[in-house]
């Protein structure tokens, strides 16, 4: 079968898609929002595709102290649930940050997560990319590097995961809940990205087959008073972070009881900033406390030609984030 | 002619897709075309083996260089000709498949090899081998007045500085798009150009056969900018090689991805500008411009040229330079010169204004050219000051002091303004106006609305002529059996069109007016027609109670309706007394985030001169678009060469940012007419002139509110941290 083509197939249940999912040549189809351009684009070339979309895992359910969003719920519909807004506004901050109602009303919530990076050579099935094609090069490393990372990077790959809302769940330590044939099971969300090797950069720690199938977030609304996500881009609207913060506190008698920071736009992963949540804690909400926060973010930032602006960004963003969530609500 | 608000003539057909654009036509048995494209930046082709994708379901052809060949050699064709790899993505070969997927599929399978040579990507890898080109546009490249080094020694104050603007792609909605036939010896080209008679004429040239067998339209335009013109015609003979080829239609649109590299960009700019001054008085002006071309066609332009215009100065030197790299082609694109230029000459201007310690907009007044200076003639008109007056009391700029840096929550607030200029000029056009015996009137003008108005224009000004309404006008436009009318480039359709409508509505009207006056049996029987007007369907008499129908007036006398035509010559630049120049002065309210490098524009107002407006409401969608693009080059749009291969990085509207929605500052356009006595109609152009002038009023803006000056373009976060 020639690339331009694959086969179409609409999974009858879960089980039927994850038996279907585990075939060499098989990826899963949700709001098509990435794949199909990366299809388009002769980047992907899957023999069969497995329509998930329209699986009963669409649901949102709030148990005791535990916040549970199936994969597929759109982006749209998450951000305009009164109970995750109420509770959760850091989730629903990020995902109206993305992209644009138009692909928010499509895309769903675990395709998010395993959307691909915008690296400018990435997407070009001309250029030399290591994620793409390993072995073939990191364009990006001696080329056009604005976009690339400060933290995490290898000689291999230096490319920025894309999504928003990857890290607001990062701040909120969600887990993810992965099915496969064999079963299911959890996992952190950082365990979901790997780091890139030498001359590879997998995007993510998915075995073939396995289907993420829930968000998991526990005593996460504790945060609800004091969280914000800040992005920083070129445009208003409609553009990937050029840098991004979840800053989430929780406050107590004023002072600073716990702390979440985590970095869009810097890593191969949303970037936990765990220096500076630790210097956050025990501390008054204050200025002061806040910019030292912002000089530890940028800890062991390393920058390539093009991208060295992102540290004074970086340590600013970090500085607002916090000033905004540690306001009065 | 009076200024009336009409909304679009062809409106209602777009929004509810009656009208057909022509990469729309669907003839039977038409074959879908693809390029197959270079994956390397300089070198030779040494062949072509499209073994594996004739053997793919639906191929149909493959023409490559072998099969241009036959077209005659000019610079239209070189490209598709020779066997030389000028920049990465150029097409070396069409195929034509049955179905847009089959085509491109076959072109993947299409094995070019290509003898690959090291390949220059980027300007500043050549600085020295610039070299002067012996034009730009229309102008001279280097000129001289006075002795601006002398002068420039000698001054109180010198600012010498140098400013940077980067690649920009004009990305009209609709992308480039042919469906061709041939009918016998007889060719039809459905296209989306700009210029259906430069086409026609560049087909006739490369395929050797009378222009007369060959029929263009282009009836819509989603679009041009620029971009619309000869850098398509390569890829068009292509796909009429493979129709020929094949005996069947051949349809060949252009990706967006192809958009960047195929059909043309603003170039690339590196500016040293030095302004001298004694006693806040310019006298001395020395702008060098060096600008990227190809390795196969040559194109500055015309950056400089302004400089020599805009304010008073004795001493003026200019100089244009150009240096070849393996990327695009630039062609003019939007404000072609003056936005580049004008960005360089207004933010030196508001840096000599801080230097002088004088207010930025009283530095421009006191400048002011009050003739031009270059040709040593007056002005044909020239309302600047009035520009300066009105836009800055609508916008407030009294408060710039008071307001400056003040803070809006995380916005620092600041202040700009900048001048903008674009010549007025004219092509020659031919129009014709047919009345039908029912009232109705048919106006017929080979020229194209680029989305701009011109359908409404051409319709407003004959329905003017013969006090008609609209709804009995209809206009046939973008069709070589037409009239042959102007190009749409240059802001100049309309002040093209005006003078040859008028002439054959002029006509008509004494056509009518002779039949009228001269029937003893009309109750205008023996008026003298200066004594006649034309309103509402109507002939009547100003001096005495009588009138008559129009359709009256035909139905006794020319039952089958009237014609006539109409022609105008083109500007000729040498013989002009006065020189035409349209103005306006743009000021800006914007705020900067300091901490974070975010820009927002929050307010533009801009103030206009362009001779006299037909249409208010098209003439403030022309300004207001041309603003948007240029926010758009001021802030987001850019385009990236990679070093190494020389391929533009980031083909798409996710990684090329142009202005948004959110993006979009209150807009207030003030139009100042003017009556210009030395131009047809007193029409200028207006289409260029709000995409200039932003740019230098957004940077000063920056400035402004957070004390940094940014020389280059477009300004980034990175920038104002
Ligand atoms: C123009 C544009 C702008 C954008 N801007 C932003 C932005 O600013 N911020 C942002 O965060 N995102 C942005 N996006 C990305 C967008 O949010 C993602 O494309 C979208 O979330 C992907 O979801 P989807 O359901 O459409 O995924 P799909 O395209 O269907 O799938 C994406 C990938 O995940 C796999 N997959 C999908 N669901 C599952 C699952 N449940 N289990 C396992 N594998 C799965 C697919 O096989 C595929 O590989 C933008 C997208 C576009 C097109
Ligand atoms: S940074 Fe990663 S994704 Fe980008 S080119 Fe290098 S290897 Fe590919």
């Amino acid at each position: 079968m020639s690339s331009a083509s694959f086969n179409y197939i609409r999974a009858a249940e879960l089980t039927d898609a994850l038996a279907r999912g585990e075939r060499a040549g098989a990826a899963y189809l949700a709001g098509g929002t990435d794949l199909l351009p990366l299809w388009k684009a002769s980047l992907t070339a899957p023999q069969d595709v497995i329509d998930i979309s329209h699986l009963p895992l669409a649901t949102i359910i709030r148990a005791g102290d535990t916040l549970s969003i199936g994969a597929m719920a759109r982006l749209s519909d998450i951000a305009a649930h009164a109970e995750v807004k109420a509770h959760y506004p850091l989730v629903c901050d990020a995902i109206l940050a993305s992209a644009s109602g138009q692909v928010r009303n499509v895309a769903t919530m675990g395709g998010n997560l395993l959307q691909r990076t915008r690296c400018p050579y990435f997407r070009d099935a001309g250029l030399a990319c290591n994620k793409r094609d390993p072995g073939s090069g990191c364009g990006t490393r001696h080329g056009e590097n604005r976009h690339a990372v400060l933290f995490g990077g290898s000689p291999g790959c230096v490319a920025t995961h894309p999504s928003d809302l990857a890290v607001a769940l990062a701040a909120l330590d969600a887990r993810i809940v992965v099915s496969s044939d064999s079963g299911e099971r959890e996992l952190a969300l950082s365990e979901l990205y790997p780091l890139p090797g030498e001359t590879t950069a997998p995007d993510s720690s998915l075995r073939p087959g396995e289907m993420i199938t829930a968000i998991r977030m526990l005593n996460a609304a504790r945060f609800s008073n004091h969280a914000t996500y800040l992005k920083i881009r070129d445009r208003a609207s409609f553009e990937f972070a050029v840098v991004s913060v979840a800053a989430a506190l929780r406050i107590e008698d004023s002072v600073i009881a716990e702390a979440r920071l985590a970095a869009g736009g810097v890593a191969p992963l949303p970037w936990r900033l765990e220096k500076s949540e630790a210097a956050l804690i025990g501390r008054a909400p204050t200025e002061h406390a806040f910019a030292e926060a912002g000089a530890l973010a940028i800890e062991g930032a390393r920058p390539l030609e093009g991208n060295a602006f992102k540290i004074p960004l970086l340590r600013n963003a970090v500085i607002r984030a916090l000033q905004t969530a540690g306001g009065h609500s | 002619m009076k200024n009336r608000t009409i909304a679009r003539y062809e409106g209602t057909l777009k929004v509810t897709g009656q009208a057909r654009y022509e990469g729309e036509m669907m003839p039977e048995g038409l074959l879908h075309a693809a390029l197959v494209e270079s994956p390397i930046a300089c070198g030779e082709l040494q062949s072509l083996d499209a073994s594996r994708a004739a053997a793919l379901p639906g191929f149909a052809t493959l023409v490559s260089h072998e099969d241009a060949a036959s077209l005659k050699p000019s610079a239209a064709t070189a490209l598709i000709r020779e066997k030389a790899i000028h920049f990465h993505g150029q097409p070396v070969a069409l195929v034509a498949a049955t179905t847009l997927s089959e085509a491109r599929e076959a072109a993947k399978a299409t094995q070019a090899s290509i003898a690959a040579r090291t390949a220059l990507t980027q300007m500043d890898q050549a600085l020295d081998q610039a070299y002067e080109p012996a034009m730009v546009g229309r102008f001279p490249a280097a000129t001289r007045r006075g002795d601006s080094a002398k002068a420039l020694s000698e001054a109180g104050l010198v600012v010498r500085r140098r400013y940077t603007t980067t690649v920009n792609n004009h990305h009209p909605m609709e992308p480039h798009a042919v469906v061709c036939w041939w009918e016998g010896n007889k060719a039809v080209v459905h296209t989306c150009t700009q210029a259906i008679f430069a086409t026609r004429a560049i087909i006739a040239h490369a395929f050797e056969m009378p222009p007369v067998d060959i029929r263009v339209l282009s009836r819509y335009l989603g679009g041009g900018f620029g971009c619309k013109g000869q850098l398509w015609w390569p890829w068009m003979f292509w796909a009429m090689l493979a129709s020929r080829k094949t005996n069947r239609p051949v349809r060949l649109e252009l990706s967006r991805a192809q958009m960047f590299t195929l059909v043309g960009r603003r170039q690339e700019t590196a500016q040293d500008l030095a302004l001298g001054f004694v006693d806040g008085r310019l006298t001395a002006i020395e702008h060098d411009v060096v600008a990227q071309t190809s390795t196969h066609a040559e194109f500055s332009d015309s950056t400089a040229v302004y400089t020599r215009f805009l304010y008073a100065c004795p001493n003026v030197t200019t100089r244009h330079s150009l240096v070849r790299t393996n990327e695009p082609q630039p062609v003019p694109m939007r404000a072609p010169g003056t936005a580049p230029g004008t960005f360089a000459l207004e933010s030196a201007m508001d840096e000599a204004a801080e230097l002088l310690g004088v207010d930025p907009l009283e530095l421009r007044l006191d400048n002011f050219a009050d003739h031009d200076q270059e040709n040593g003639r007056p002005w044909s008109s020239n309302s600047l000051r009035e520009c300066y007056r009105v836009g800055a009391e609508r916008f407030g700029w009294a408060e710039r002091r008071a307001r400056s840096a003040a803070k809006d929550g995380r916005w620092k607030i600041g202040f700009g303004m900048a001048t903008t200029l674009y010549p007025a000029i004219r092509q020659a056009c031919r129009a014709r106006v047919a009345l039908r015996a029912d009232g109705s009137l048919l106006v017929q003008c080979g020229t194209q609305d680029m989305g701009s108005g011109t359908y409404t224009a051409l319709g407003q000004i004959a329905a003017d002529a013969l006090g008609l309404p609209m709804d009995k006008i209809t206009v046939e436009l973008g069709d070589t059996e037409l009239p042959d009318g102007p190009f749409s480039g240059g802001s100049q359709v309309t002040a093209s069109i005006f003078p040859a409508v008028e002439a054959a509505t002029a006509k008509l009207r004494a056509s009518l007016a002779g039949l009228a006056t001269t029937d003893a049996t009309s109750s205008l029987g023996g008026k003298p027609p200066e004594d006649l007007e034309f309103a509402d369907g109507m002939i009547r008499s100003r001096s005495g109670n009588a009138g008559e129908r129009l359709t009256d007036v035909l139905a006794r006398a020319a039952a089958d309706g009237l014609e006539a035509d109409g022609e105008s010559p083109a500007t000729d630049h040498q013989q002009l007394a006065a020189t035409g120049m349209g103005y306006g002065a743009i000021f800006v309210e914007i705020g900067v985030d300091a901490a974070l490098g975010e820009i927002r524009v929050r307010r533009v107002c801009g103030a206009f001169a362009a001779g006299r407006i037909l249409n208010p409401l098209l003439a403030k969608s022309q300004y207001i678009g041309g603003l948007i693009g240029g926010i758009g080059m001021a802030l987001h749009e850019q385009t990236v060469t990679d070093a190494a291969t020389g391929s533009i990085l980031g083909k798409s509207f996710t990684d090329y940012l142009i202005p948004v929605h959110a993006d979009m500052p209150a807009f207030d356009i003030a139009m100042i007419d003017e009556d210009d006595p030395h131009l047809p109609g007193g029409v200028k152009g207006i289409g260029m002139l709000g995409t200039a002038g932003i740019q230098a009023a957004i940077a000063n803006a920056v400035y402004d509110a957070i004390g940094k000056r940014i020389r280059k373009l477009p300004i980034r976060i990175e920038d104002c941290l």
